[in-house]
């Protein structure tokens, strides 16, 4: 398209400073949050505002994880652990789970199909918030409330069938000759997805599990309720230890913010191709 | 029964069980209870009350509630403006990014950015750039003179709703611009240049090719967006947890209030409903325009 | 001994039934063809040999085990489909051994019969790349290397050269003659292309809407079909086909020609039948491909004439419809020309035209 219209100079430019513009919008809130954790708190809260920091210090990381007398230290390493641990597993799971669905969807057909596709993208829909009531009633009695188990049980439902819905795509996109072929050199139907349907899918399903990876690393809703202690409580609950009825601790605050995004940051990254593809291809295609 | 899981015509069943069972347990038992406790005057200080049986009385409070109200009204044109803003600033960011042939691998990089960010992040990223004491607006302001008094940014009311829409605009129109660049990529050249020798013009190609194409596209970006868009509730809470003075409490804010804080299970259940139902009637509609979409797709190629 | 035998085989899916009862014998090393258009049921009575569909009714039989209950992977079969489903992520070599490596067989044994294929086919420059690095007509040869290295009962072919271009088509014809030459295998071929049938097989199979309406070898099938949808399938251009009526023991088309019916025509007075030529059959007169014995001579206004280089198709009206006649040692010919055609009567076919079968012997 752009290589077939002719543009005259003046639109040229204005297309550039329109995306030049935008991504400005779209890095300066993250970026400058960043820089905050690397800033000293003195900077931070300097009037007239300090736009050139001086100095930048580790300070506000050693200080989160309790390793400065001055400030008091938060567990904050147990929430990391916490959060890794709960999200992995859910993760890992989901991803099984899913993966089954998803491959019946794609390649079977049977009774209820459409109805049960609409029923598991539905249980998507319910918001988080609406959830967490009666999970928080429910979770108490079974003994759940505050436990990795409990997270992980709930972030595997979430994660379920988003990935329903994703691996079905991909494995759509592998047609279904391959299988066959592979049957007729001889596998077993279980010989022929392991072999051949399942290497062509690993990439596709690779960025499905980087996906749940980030809904349940990143979740806050439910966590926020369903969990009490550092016994299972995760990073975006962390986050709110550091505000107080009127005073934010924004040193402290934008340094675990650092933390948090840095994971999602690199996975992002790796499967940014995969999952666009996954996203609109799967849908649009049907 | 034994003879029917053995057979070929199970296997997709006995495949799906496993996630059957996981949403049965964690998402439709619950709303089942959910449904209950709406029924009762559950309390949660009062186990007892679990068994309270109250009928529609919590339903006709809620609906009988001003505060309910404004906040479901306050949540559907949330919900309305934040979708519609995100489409019209994500279309126009494709357009752009899609005229762009140096670097454009780049872009689409940064574009990914805010999706990386869970909503607690953006939140707690726009409550430090909108304060009023340190935050980069008013600084920003200062020192280019505009101001002289720094601005409550989220503490009047007008604001805060402004800077809240603000947030999430800023967190979702990636999606869109990201899903409508991979649309216009994948624009058959041809109807387009059958369109300019047939003698339209730019504007005519866009609105007659471009956009019906990108239909399917844009139903996807808002079908995916209305799936989670109660994670609006993560950023309200940090940035203003419904204030001040509940001027910019959404129907999430308000249900977590009136189940936790003052443990009317029974009555936030109620909500929780009210919140389940404009969740699903917001996706279903744009899945169905999606579907509809899909098969005029089929057609033209 | 591979022979394939298919008794009353009925496929339905849900209610609807789209094979009726086929039955079909073939013999060992032979080489049948299933040709038909679209939606025949000639791809879904092969997936059911190659136990990819199930059969709902009937028998299959390969050598003297019936199969029916067999998975793909017992039944020593390989099949080359239309897509060629390589596998992508495995190279050349690795498709060709992939059958070999499941079956266990030993390292050197696998090595040793992967050359040999690729050796027949051709395809040694190309062992280590994938199948998205390969060419058409390369990754059709994969694909038929993929199916020989496992020395299989029955090979199936499932339209393999319809995604080839023209030329390539041609070539990938002949070498499949030449590789059944070579590989003494029986083959079950479908393919909708008339020219691939006539050329390849040793006999065809002509489907339509889930019924066989004609074997036979090439010949048998293009001289004496046995009604009007082989006689218009097989053959290009195709036969023409005007309806007429029996009067005086000869048949009369619409506009009053009177065409004299061959002695074993089996008609009746007042019968409606379809006569039926060849355009070979109505040519020119000095123009004709046989020196007719027996024929009658029209002379006709040519409305079209596409000169073809040895020959010239041409366009005219007979029995008010559009006839093409085939004129071989061409002139240039003008459309509005009037020229004496002669129609061979000792090629005329004769059908009914209720039933549509053919009514000589």
């Amino acid at each position: 398209m752009s290589a077939m219209t002719i543009e005259k100079p003046w639109q040229r430019w204005l297309i550039r400073l329109g995306v030049f513009v935008s991504m400005t919008i779209l890095v300066v809130p993250g970026a400058w949050v960043v820089l905050t954790a690397f800033r000293q708190n003195i900077e931070i809260l300097a009037k007239p505002a300090v736009w050139i920091p001086q100095e930048l210090t580790l300070k506000n990381f050693q200080g989160i994880f309790g390793l400065l007398d001055t400030q008091q230290g938060l567990p904050v390493a147990q929430y990391f652990v916490n959060s890794l641990v709960i999200s992995v597993t859910s993760t890992v799971v989901a991803i099984a789970v899913g993966m089954m669905g998803g491959y019946a969807f794609a390649r079977y057909r049977f009774k209820g199909k459409g109805a049960l596709f609409l029923g598991f993208m539905l249980s998507r829909t319910v918001p988080g918030v609406a959830l967490s009531l009666p999970l928080f009633i429910l979770w108490a009695r079974l003994g759940l409330i505050d436990t990795s188990w409990g997270m992980i049980l709930v972030y595997m439902s979430i994660n379920i069938p988003f990935t329903i819905w994703l691996t079905d795509g991909f494995f759509r996109q592998i047609p279904i000759d391959l299988s066959e072929a592979a049957q007729i050199d001889g596998c077993t139907r279980w010989q022929a997805f392991w072999k051949v349907e399942f290497p062509l899918a690993r990439a596709g399903l690779a960025s499905a599990a980087i996906f749940a990876f980030l809904t349940s690393w990143n979740e806050y809703a439910l966590a926020s309720q369903l969990t009490r202690t550092t016994a299972s409580k995760t990073m975006p609950v962390g986050l709110m230890d550091f505000t107080a009825q009127f005073t934010v601790d924004w040193a402290g605050m934008s340094a675990m913010a650092v933390l948090i995004i840095i994971p999602a940051l690199v996975l992002t990254f790796i499967v940014q191709k995969h999952l666009i593809a996954g996203l609109t291809f799967g849908g649009v295609k049907g | 029964m034994t003879r029917f899981f053995r057979s070929p015509q199970a296997t997709p069943y006995l495949l799906l069980l496993p996630a059957i069972a996981v949403i049965l347990a964690v998402v439709l038992v619950p709303l089942l209870v959910s449904l209950w406790t709406s029924f009762t005057g559950y309390n949660l200080t009062k186990p007892a009350t679990l068994f309270q049986w109250v009928g529609l009385r919590n339903y006709q409070r809620v609906l009988a509630s001003s505060d309910f109200w404004w906040a479901f009204g306050r949540t559907v044109l949330f919900i309305t403006i934040a979708l519609n803003l995100e489409l019209l600033l994500g279309l126009g960011l494709a357009l752009l990014v899609n005229k762009i042939t140096w670097g454009q691998r780049t872009l689409r990089t940064i574009m990914m950015f805010p999706m990386m960010f869970s909503p607690i992040l953006v939140g707690f990223q726009f409550k430090y750039l909108f304060n009023d004491a340190v935050g980069l607006v008013n600084n920003a302001l200062f020192d280019l003179g505009l101001i002289r008094e720094p601005i409550a940014w989220l503490v009047d009311p007008i604001l805060a709703n402004f800077a809240i829409i603000f947030a999430e605009v800023w967190m979702s129109t990636s999606v869109f611009a990201i899903l409508l660049l991979a649309g216009l990529m994948a624009l058959p050249k041809e109807p387009l240049e059958a369109a300019r020798v047939d003698g339209c013009n730019p504007w005519q190609v866009f609105r007659h090719i471009t956009l019906p194409f990108l239909m399917p596209f844009i139903y996807i970006a808002m079908t995916i967006r209305s799936l989670d868009v109660a994670r609006a509730y993560d950023m309200v809470r940090i940035m203003t947890n419904g204030g001040p003075a509940g001027r910019t409490e959404l129907l999430w804010t308000l249900m977590t209030r009136t189940g936790y804080q003052n443990s009317q299970m029974g009555m936030a259940n109620a909500m929780g409903y009210v919140s389940i139902i404009l969740s699903i009637a917001f996706t279903v509609f744009y899945y169905r325009k999606l579907t509809q979409a899909r098969t005029f797709m089929g057609g033209a190629q | 001994m591979a022979n394939v035998s298919l008794k009353k085989v009925v496929k339905r899916y849900g209610r609807e039934e789209v094979v009726h009862g086929i039955d079909l014998e073939v013999a060992h090393n032979e080489f049948v063809v299933l040709v038909g258009p679209s939606g025949c049921g000639k791809s879904t009575t092969l997936r059911m040999v190659a136990g990819l569909e199930e059969i709902s009714d009937g028998t299959i039989s390969i050598g003297d085990r019936v199969v029916n209950a067999l998975p793909p992977r017992s039944r020593n079969i390989s099949m080359v489909f239309q897509s060629y489903a390589l596998y992508p992520h495995m190279t050349v070599r690795e498709n060709l051994g992939f059958g070999l490596k499941i079956a266990k067989e030993p390292e050197a044994e696998i090595t040793k019969r992967v050359n040999e294929a690729a050796d027949i086919l051709g395809l040694e420059p190309y062992m280590d790349r994938l199948p998205a690095h390969l060419s058409g007509g390369q990754r059709q040869r994969v694909a038929m290397g993929r199916a020989i290295v496992r020395n299989p009962d029955v090979f199936l072919f499932d339209e393999p050269l319809s995604n080839l271009d023209a030329k390539l088509r041609g070539q990938m014809r002949v070498e499949i003659k030449r590789l059944h030459q070579r590989v003494k295998t029986t083959v079950i071929y479908v393919t909708h292309d008339q020219v691939e049938a006539m050329t390849l097989a040793d006999r065809i199979v002509i489907m339509r809407d889930g019924y066989v309406e004609q074997v036979g070898t090439p010949t048998q099938v293009f001289e004496k079909p046995a009604n009007t949808f082989v006689a218009g399938f097989i053959g290009s251009p195709p036969m023409n086909q005007l309806d007429a009526i029996v009067a005086n023991g000869k048949a009369r088309l619409s506009d009053g020609v009177e065409v004299p019916l061959p002695a074993d025509a089996r008609v009746s007075e007042g019968q409606q039948i379809v006569l039926g030529f060849r355009p070979e059959s109505f040519a020119p007169k000095g123009h004709s491909l046989h020196g007719a014995d027996r024929s009658v001579s029209v002379a006709r206004t040519v409305m079209i004439a596409e000169p073809l280089g040895t020959e010239t198709i041409l366009f005219a009206e007979l029995g008010g419809k559009e006839v093409q006649g085939k004129m071989l040692d061409p002139r240039p010919v003008q459309p509005g020309e009037m020229l004496d055609f002669t129609l061979d009567l000792t090629r005329l076919h004769v059908f009914d035209k209720a039933s549509g079968k053919t009514l000589r012997a």
